[in-house]
C-alpha cells in the first residue's frame, strides 16, 4: 500500500480489512480528482456518503463485504465507473436513478436483501452493462425489462426465490452465461432456446430448481448428455422440451 | 527558273552558216555538220537530239521545257524534282503557292477543314491541328471545352475515346502492345511506363485488387490469400483501412484489433479492451495479465495463486474463506452435486 507516497500520485487506493467503518477514515488519503480505483473490501462501512459523486475518475469501486444498507443517488452520476463490487452488504434497495451510469460494465449485487421490489425504475437502462451479478438475493420475480440490456454477457440469478422466469431473457442474445441455479424455477421460457448458452466458452446453471418432471428429466439426463454436443440440444430444447412445458402448465394452472 | 519554248524546226538561217564550223553543241561539245539540225536557245546551240531534258534524256514534249540552275528539265520531271505538292489533293502546284500548315496547297485547296471556305485570302486560324476559318474556329472552342487533344497528332479526342500514357492523353491508336505489338484501344493499361494492351496485361500477373477488383498499380498489399490496394485493404467492421497495422482474420475476412476483439471475445474481462501477448485465461474469460485478480479484494492473481470459482469469478483463498460458512456449505453442497452429475454422466451410455 503506497501510503507513503504523496496523495498526488496514488491513482489507486486499496484499504482491505481495515476495520474501516467510516468513508471519514480515509478521505484524507484519496486525491478525488485522480483517483481510479478504490477497493475497500472486507471493512465495517455502513454506508457510502453522497460525496462519492467527486471521485470524478473513479473507474472502480470494490466495496465487497461491509454493512452497507443504503448507497446515495449520487453514486450513479460516477460517469467514468466501470466496476461496481456492492456484494456482501445489507442492501435492501437501490437508489433512485441508479441505472443511470454511463460506464457501468460490471455490476455485482450478490449477497445482499435485493429483490424486484427493490430496483429503481431504470435499472435495466444501463445500456452498458456486460455482467449483471445478483446471486444470494430474494428476487421472485425478474422483470421484463431485463431485455433492455442489450449488452449483457453475464447474468447470475442463482439461489434466489426466483418461481419464472420473463421471456425477454430470450432476447438477451450477447449472454454467454446464466447461472439460475438453487431457485423456485418449475419451468423455462421457451425463448430461452433463442440463446446459444452451451458450448465452447458459455454457461449454463439450471440446477436445484423444482422443475416438472418433464424438464427435470430432459435437464438431467437430456442436457447433460447432450451438453457435449452442443449443436442438438438447442433443437432438442425446442421440440421436445417446450411443448411439454406448456401441457403441463395448463393443467396445472386448471387443477 | 527559266520556262521556255522552241520550235522543233528551228534551223539556223543562210546567215548564220558561215560561223558554224566555230560552234560547239552545249551538251556534247561536238561540232554541227551541214546535215546536223541545230537547236538555238538563248545564244546556245545543241545538236537536235541533244536537246533533251537534263533527267529523263527525252525530248521536250512540245519544245516546253523548264529551266532551273542551269540545267532544262521537261515539265514533268521538272514538277516531281522542284514543285510543292499541294497538301490536299497531292497534286504539283503551279503557279502561286499557299504555304500553311508545314505544308504547300493549290489556293483552291486550303480550305477551312470544317465548312470549306477557301481560306487563300482571308486567312486562318490553327485548332488541334486544323486550319479553320475564324467563324468555325470560335464555335471549335466553345463545343470542345474539357475535351483531350491528343499529345501526338494534336486533335481532338471525342469523348472517353482518350488513353492516358505519362499523364498525356492521346488516341490509343498511336500505340501498339509493347507485348503483342496489336494496335491499342482505350481498354489498355500502362506498366511500368509501357502500355499493354488489356489481354496481355491481364495474363501479366498484374494483381487485382480483392476489394475493387481493378489491377494494382501502385504498392501491394498481400493478405487473406489476395491482394489490395492499400486503400481498400480494411477492417470488415469500421472499414478503416489498416494501413500496415496489424490485422486480425477470421472466416476470411480481416478485422482490425478493436472490432476483432469485440467480435470474437478476446477482450479482458476485467478492463473491456483487447488482450494482446500475455493473457490468463480461466473460467471460460480471459484477462489481461495486469487485470487477472481477486473479484472481491482485487488481489493480484497469476498462475501459481490457488483460486476459487464463485459465480464464475476468481476468488483469491482469504475471500473465500471469509465467505458466511452458509455459504460456504451451500458450495460445497453444489460442488457434490456437480461431481455427482458429472459422474453420472460419464457413465451413463449418451450418445456418441
Amino acid at each position: 500500500m503506497p501510503k507513503d507516497k504523496k496523495k498526488e500520485e496514488v491513482t489507486e487506493v486499496e484499504h482491505v480489512d481495515r476495520n474501516i467503518s467510516s468513508f471519514s477514515q480515509i478521505s484524507h488519503l484519496i486525491d478525488a480528482e485522480i483517483i481510479t480505483r478504490l477497493t475497500l473490501s472486507h471493512n465495517k462501512l455502513t454506508s457510502v456518503p453522497p460525496n462519492i459523486a467527486d471521485l470524478v475518475n473513479l473507474q472502480s469501486l470494490n466495496l465487497w463485504n461491509n454493512q452497507i444498507e443504503d448507497l446515495p443517488p449520487s453514486i450513479s452520476s460516477l460517469s467514468k465507473l466501470r466496476i461496481l463490487n456492492v456484494g456482501m452488504n445489507k442492501l435492501s434497495i437501490l437508489p433512485r436513478g441508479f441505472g443511470s451510469f454511463a460506464s457501468l460494465e460490471i455490476l455485482d449485487l450478490t449477497y445482499n436483501n435485493l429483490s424486484e421490489r427493490s430496483l429503481p425504475g431504470n435499472f435495466f437502462f444501463i445500456q452498458t452493462l456486460r455482467a449483471l451479478y445478483l446471486g444470494d438475493n430474494d428476487f421472485e420475480m425478474l422483470p421484463g425489462d431485463v431485455e433492455n440490456l442489450q449488452n449483457l454477457q453475464i447474468l447470475v440469478l442463482r439461489e434466489n426465490d426466483l418461481l419464472s422466469l420473463p421471456k425477454e431473457i430470450g432476447k438477451l442474445s450477447r449472454l454467454q452465461e446464466l447461472h439460475i441455479q438453487g431457485n423456485r424455477l418449475a419451468m423455462i421460457p421457451p425463448e430461452l432456446g433463442n440463446l446459444e448458452l452451451v458450448g465452447d466458452k458459455k454457461t449454463l446453471r439450471l440446477e436445484h430448481n423444482p422443475f416438472i418432471p418433464r424438464i427435470q428429466s430432459e435437464i438431467g439426463i437430456e442436457y447433460f448428455k447432450r451438453k457435449s454436443e452442443a449443436g442438438s440440444w438447442k433443437s432438442e430444447f425446442h421440440s421436445t422440451l417446450v411443448p411439454g412445458t406448456v401441457e403441463l402448465f395448463e393443467s396445472g394452472t386448471s387443477g | 527558273m527559266v520556262c521556255g519554248g522552241m520550235d522543233s524546226d528551228h534551223h539556223i538561217n543562210g546567215d548564220l552558216a558561215r560561223g558554224f564550223e566555230n560552234m560547239v553543241c552545249v551538251r556534247c561539245n561536238d561540232g554541227f555538220s551541214m546535215q546536223d539540225q541545230m537547236v538555238n536557245s538563248s545564244g546556245q546551240v545543241w545538236h537536235s537530239e541533244c536537246f533533251v531534258c537534263a533527267q529523263c534524256f527525252e525530248p521536250f514534249p512540245d519544245g516546253i521545257y523548264f529551266e532551273f540552275e542551269g540545267r532544262k528539265y521537261c515539265e514533268h520531271d521538272f514538277h516531281v524534282l522542284y514543285s510543292p505538292c499541294c497538301g490536299k489533293c497531292n497534286e504539283f502546284i503551279v503557279g502561286r503557292v499557299i504555304k500553311a500548315m508545314n505544308a504547300s496547297w493549290h489556293p483552291a485547296c486550303f480550305c477551312c477543314e470544317i465548312c470549306s471556305k477557301q481560306l487563300a485570302d482571308i486567312g486562318f486560324l490553327r485548332n488541334a491541328g486544323r486550319a479553320l476559318c475564324r467563324e468555325c474556329n470560335e464555335r471549335e472552342k466553345a463545343a470542345g471545352h474539357g475535351r483531350y487533344v491528343c499529345h501526338k497528332c494534336h486533335a481532338m479526342i471525342d469523348d472517353g475515346q482518350h488513353i492516358k500514357f505519362r499523364g498525356d492523353s492521346f488516341h490509343p491508336y498511336h500505340f501498339k502492345c509493347k507485348r503483342c505489338n496489336v494496335e491499342l484501344t482505350t481498354a489498355s493499361r500502362e506498366v511500368n511506363g509501357e502500355l499493354y494492351c488489356l489481354r496481355c496485361h491481364d495474363t501479366m500477373g498484374i494483381p487485382i485488387c480483392g476489394a475493387c477488383h481493378r489491377p494494382i498499380e501502385e504498392r501491394v498489399v498481400a493478405a487473406l490469400g489476395k491482394h489490395w490496394h492499400v486503400d481498400h485493404f480494411v477492417c470488415s467492421v469500421c472499414e478503416k483501412p489498416f494501413l500496415g497495422h496489424r490485422h486480425y482474420e477470421r472466416k476470411g475476412l480481416p478485422y482490425c484489433e478493436q472490432h476483432f476483439h469485440k467480435l470474437f471475445g478476446n477482450l479482458c474481462f476485467k478492463c473491456g479492451d483487447p488482450c494482446c501477448g500475455e493473457v490468463f485465461q480461466a473460467l471460460q474469460k480471459t484477462w489481461c495479465v495486469k487485470c487477472f485478480s481477486c473479484s472481491f479484494c482485487d488481489k493480484k492473481l497469476d498462475q501459481k495463486t490457488k483460486f476459487y470459482e464463485f459465480d464464475m469469478k476468481p476468488t483469491c483463498r482469504r475471500c473465500y474463506d471469509r465467505f458466511p460458512t452458509e455459504l460456504k456449505k451451500r458450495i460445497s453442497e453444489s460442488l457434490k452435486d456437480r461431481d455427482v452429475e458429472n459422474q453420472r454422466r460419464s457413465m451413463s451410455p449418451g450418445p456418441k
